[in-house]
């Protein structure tokens, strides 16, 4: 089962970095090392406010049984990047040669009977 | 026949028994909205939430013949004595009730009393001003 297709109530991008070393002398200046030319350590965090227990529940089952919990790595759907105008590799960990993962578990908050708010977080990671 | 209600119509019963010497009662009900929108729609969508029922009511503080006091049934339950504090059977069955001859058109629910106030005041009648909140459904509905 694919990360599941469906539009965000709000969304948090961080861009991540490239593998920078910095080291700095006592007299202040400042060298630093480039590692890699790939950036990595992207982070998305996704809310999914007042779905349906039954949407709610595709997270907890990708993150069960298709992800292992924290340990594979896969592709989001379109979906979660709808109303960014932008391009959505400027969005996306792909570009980078980066593909996501859960940094931790979802967190499905019971709103009321059969709707849940669903917070995921995910992170991305060069493979 | 035709017929515009004023407050004269208005009665307010506690546990089935009216109340002397209501001066107003108000009765909400409210719905909790759950914003259902999501990133890319510019018009705001909803799923309904929890619906709940509240209100508050003003009496003359008023000593009847027998000597019963219309308000003791409401106050009493948060102006007491004891250390229990309030439990689930301090509930109310209160009623509002608009008269029309023989046609009474009621809400009816179980109710908390959140909030009871009672002072006097030179040159003003005492009264007592109370808020509750409905637990549960309505029990009759003939609006």
């Amino acid at each position: 089962m694919a990360f599941p297709n469906l539009v965000p109530t709000s969304r948090s991008f961080e861009s991540g970095d490239y593998p920078v070393k910095t080291f700095k002398a006592q007299s202040g200046a400042e060298t630093r090392i480039l590692y890699g030319d790939k950036r990595t350590n992207m982070k998305l965090s996704l809310t999914y406010s007042n779905i349906t227990d039954a949407n709610a529940a595709l997270f907890l089952i990708h993150f069960d049984s298709e992800t292992t919990g924290t340990f594979s790595t896969f592709e989001i759907a379109d979906n979660t990047r709808l109303g960014w105008a932008g391009h959505k590799r400027d969005l996306g960990a792909a570009n980078s040669g980066n593909r996501w993962r859960y940094e931790s578990a979802p967190q499905q908050v019971q709103v009321r009977p059969g709707v849940s708010t669903v917070t995921v977080n995910l992170i991305g990671v060069l493979t | 026949m035709a017929k515009v209600y004023s407050g004269r119509d208005g009665t307010m019963q506690v546990n089935g028994s009216t109340l002397a010497k209501v001066i107003s009662f108000s009765v909400q009900s409210s719905l909790e909205t759950l914003e259902t929108t999501t990133l890319g729609e510019n018009l705001r969508s909803y799923s309904p939430g929890i619906l709940g029922y509240s209100g508050s009511a003003t009496l003359l503080y008023y000593k009847a013949d027998n000597g019963s006091i219309n308000t003791s049934s409401l106050l009493n339950k948060l102006v007491k004595t004891g250390t229990a504090g309030v439990s689930s059977s301090d509930t109310v069955v209160l009623t509002f009730r608009w008269n029309d001859g023989t046609d009474n058109n009621d809400i009816k629910m179980t109710a908390y009393v959140t909030s009871a106030s009672i002072g006097a005041a030179t040159a003003d009648l005492a009264r007592a001003e109370i808020s509750f909140v409905g637990t549960g459904a309505l029990s009759a509905v003939s609006i």
